[in-house]
């Protein structure tokens, strides 16, 4: 028995239009109508999504996890895969990992037995242990952001810690000595890799770390918050601070206003991640821009090419690596807006 | 005459290609101009993400056109479809492509492949959208772009060459040695189109490329360049308006060339004027194949320190016809031209044989010759 795809490709149309003729057949026209009924009749289709993932063994249904959806960064990550799916006339189960390795290995279990068509693991804490269980049922699989074991599998990531040096550097460009970091959950490697490339950026430019200036966030707005007004408090207060993400830094905005400071004049503050609002809050953020649109993007294309073509012909690993950008706006106090048009 | 040649292992009816631009940016775009007569077509750049292009973005300006358009306003996906419909109709392919990483942009590389592009073109050096440095315009960035692509794909892959950047010939070898089977070049010029002096508004909201006859010198320089430097072969892009200039292009050592701007402005049709005109050249002077006149010009291209000083000056050939026009005189920096009784003459005491009147009059009654 045929799926849709398959009718889509036999009658030369999307798949979108394929599932318009079954779900909303006024909005197709009357020669497409004909074509596509004519090679269901052919090729045997049953328009029923059980039936037809009883046949096949294997749903429509891709499964997508990622940590946490009330982090802003993740469903730019959703819309990328769904881009994509909706093109593949499939759609997608969303959970909620919290970081959890526990949770994350019940939702595995749950997917495969729900039979779902492959897996986008983001940030996943999985060990290469859980990850054999996938392969042994023969799910295709991708993951999204490095993982800390060295797993073999299609992999679209980026680099932490290059944007985190970036960022660090361009502040000790406009001139700032005395900068500070509010890390995100130090559990994670990601920022652990960001704390990294903030000491390696102060390291190569002769600047001294100073333990006062480093503080733990949670990744929230309340973390940068407090990690802000834990700064301010220092001794010698910071020029500049650096949030491991925009949440903690609109959080530490928001302290270094209500202390009567002003950014950029008083205190220069950049983030990690550019979510929409980097853009909108007053002053606009300067932040290092993470293509999580692409990664969502590539890592669906990747995992429907499992999906539809089995592995590589040539067994080749996919690890595809997307460079973070450097955005210049105006929390950071840099003068020179040539480097803001050219972003 | 036959126009065919061999390029990269692709037989094209002629060396004429339509560039990365509008005009190849849907498989029925790449049909139009493969009708038109076009030798291949470089598809509009295709990308992983769509940006959307904004409105307006295209200014004519004196010498050239300036833009500021992005990449392919189609997925990945749907450039499936669009290079198989242009197959169809006989096209020959050249994927353009652009990712930002060496493995972003194999990936992409790999995948046109798959959909049945002949060749790629690695479109990393666009002016505008990709910040002030540009995608990789360092040449060991561009080596590890090139030699990600060449690794995962078996079609021949060409690299497109910005002449904004410190050195080109660095670029090119660094392409050359991580296996690019051709160069091309060169894209736009960083530009801006000018400004509203009334409003104080820049004509366009950003900085852009700009194309035309006005970049052909710089083209050309590049072409020379490039050239000289490798053992590839170089395919010329930049202002060719006419057969002539197609023609310069390949005495300065390019195997074949690609045209944007000109066929946006004067049409399709005019791709079958730049074929006749090129044909009835060749014919005309006796060549039978393009090989004969590939970097014919080079030769004549030497350092400073090879070129001997004569004692060049400027005269006069023939009288003027054109009294009023006086364009000589006022150009002439040594007041070395004279206009007498409505005669002209050059002083040979003052003149230094800069050879500017040369070009410049609209008659070219003036000649350098050897001081007596
Ligand atoms: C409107 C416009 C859009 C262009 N888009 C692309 C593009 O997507 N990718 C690319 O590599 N070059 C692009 N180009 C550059 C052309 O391919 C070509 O390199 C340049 O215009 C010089 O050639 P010309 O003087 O014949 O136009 C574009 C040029 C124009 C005018």
């Amino acid at each position: 028995m045929a799926n849709i795809r398959e009718v889509a490709k036999q009658a030369g149309v999307s798949v979108a239009t394929v599932s318009r003729v079954l779900n909303h057949p006024e909005s197709v026209s009357a020669t497409t109508m004909e074509l596509v009924l004519a090679t269901m009749e052919k090729m045997q289709y049953t328009p029923n999504g059980f039936a037809r993932s009883l046949a096949l063994n294997r749903s429509s249904t891709i499964a997508l996890l990622i940590p946490n959806i009330l982090n802003p960064l993740y469903p730019q990550i959703a819309k990328g895969v769904e881009d994509v799916a909706h093109q593949k006339g499939y759609n997608i189960l969303l959970c909620n990992t919290e970081e959890n390795k526990e949770k994350e290995r019940d939702y595995l279990d749950m997917l495969i037995e729900k039979r779902v068509g492959g897996f986008i693991l983001t940030s996943s804490q999985l060990e290469n242990k859980d990850l054999q269980k996938i392969k042994n049922q023969n799910v295709p699989f991708v993951m999204v952001g490095r993982n800390i074991e060295d797993i073999d599998a299609n992999m679209v990531f980026t680099d932490y810690y290059m944007g985190a040096y970036q960022i660090t550097q361009h502040l000790i460009e406009v001139g700032y000595s005395k900068i500070a970091h509010i890390t995100g959950s130090l559990n994670q490697i990601e920022n652990l890799e960001k704390r990294r490339g903030y000491e390696k950026a102060l390291e190569e430019a002769g600047i001294s770390l100073q333990s006062q200036y480093i503080v733990e966030g949670n990744n929230e707005i309340e973390g940068g918050y407090l990690g802000a007004k834990k700064l301010l408090k220092s001794k010698e207060k910071p020029q500049a601070i650096f949030a491991a993400n925009d949440l903690m830094a609109i959080g530490a905005i928001d302290a270094i206003k209500s202390s009567g400071l002003h950014i950029p004049e008083d205190v220069a503050i950049v983030g990690f991640d550019d979510i929409t609002m980097a853009a909108l809050i007053e002053p606009k953020l300067t932040t290092i821009s993470q293509p999580v649109y692409k990664m969502g993007l590539i890592a669906a294309r990747l995992l429907f090419e499992s999906i539809e073509n089995g592995q590589q012909e040539d067994g080749f690993q996919q690890k595809i690596f997307l460079q973070p950008k450097l955005k210049v706006r105006k929390s950071c106090g840099h003068e020179n807006r040539v480097r803001e048009i050219f972003n | 005459m036959d126009l065919s040649v061999n390029f990269i292992g692709l037989s094209l009816k002629n060396p004429i290609l339509i560039s990365a631009g509008p005009l190849t940016g849907s498989g029925e775009m790449m049909r139009k101009a493969v009708e038109a007569g076009a030798g291949a077509v470089v598809t509009k750049t295709i990308a992983n993400e769509i940006r959307s292009n904004v409105r307006p973005r295209l200014v004519k300006g004196e010498g050239g056109l300036h833009n500021i358009e992005l990449y392919s306003d189609f997925t990945l996906e749907e450039w499936e479809g669009e290079i198989a419909y242009a197959k169809k109709h006989g096209a020959i392919v050249i994927a353009n492509i652009l990712g930002h990483t060496p493995s972003e942009i194999a990936y992409i590389a790999q995948k046109v492949e798959r959909y049945g592009a002949d060749a790629i073109e690695l479109g990393v050096s666009c002016p505008h959208g990709e910040g002030l440095e540009g995608v990789a315009s360092e040449p060991s960035a561009l080596y590890e772009f090139t030699k990600a692509v060449v690794k995962r794909v078996k079609i021949p892959v060409m690299v497109k060459l910005s002449s904004n950047v410190a050195n080109v010939v660095k670029l090119a070898k660094a392409a050359e040695k991580a296996g690019a089977a051709a160069i091309s070049g060169i894209d736009t010029v960083r530009s801006i189109a000018g400004v509203d002096i009334e409003t104080g508004q820049a004509l366009l909201p950003t900085f852009g490329g700009y194309s035309g006859d006005a970049i052909r010198p710089i083209g050309l320089a590049a072409i020379a360049s490039i050239s000289e430097a490798t053992s590839i072969p170089a395919c010329g892009i930049g202002g060719i308006t006419k057969h002539e200039h197609i023609l310069e292009y390949m005495m300065l050592g390019a195997s074949t060339v690609q045209v944007c701007t000109s066929i946006i402005l004067n049409g399709h049709e005019h791709i079958g004027l730049l074929l006749d005109g090129l044909r009835g050249w060749m014919t005309q002077n006796g060549y039978e194949s393009f090989d004969e006149i590939k970097g014919k010009a080079l030769t004549s291209l030497k350092s400073f320190e090879e070129i001997k000083e004569e004692p060049y000056v400027s005269q006069v050939n023939e009288g003027c016809s054109i009294s009023l026009c006086e364009k000589c005189k006022k150009a002439c920096i040594y007041e070395a031209i004279e206009w007498t009784d409505g005669q002209v003459t050059v002083n040979p005491q003052r003149c230094t044989g800069c050879g500017l009147c040369v070009s410049i009059c609209p008659q070219g009654i003036f000649e350098l010759n050897w001081k007596d």
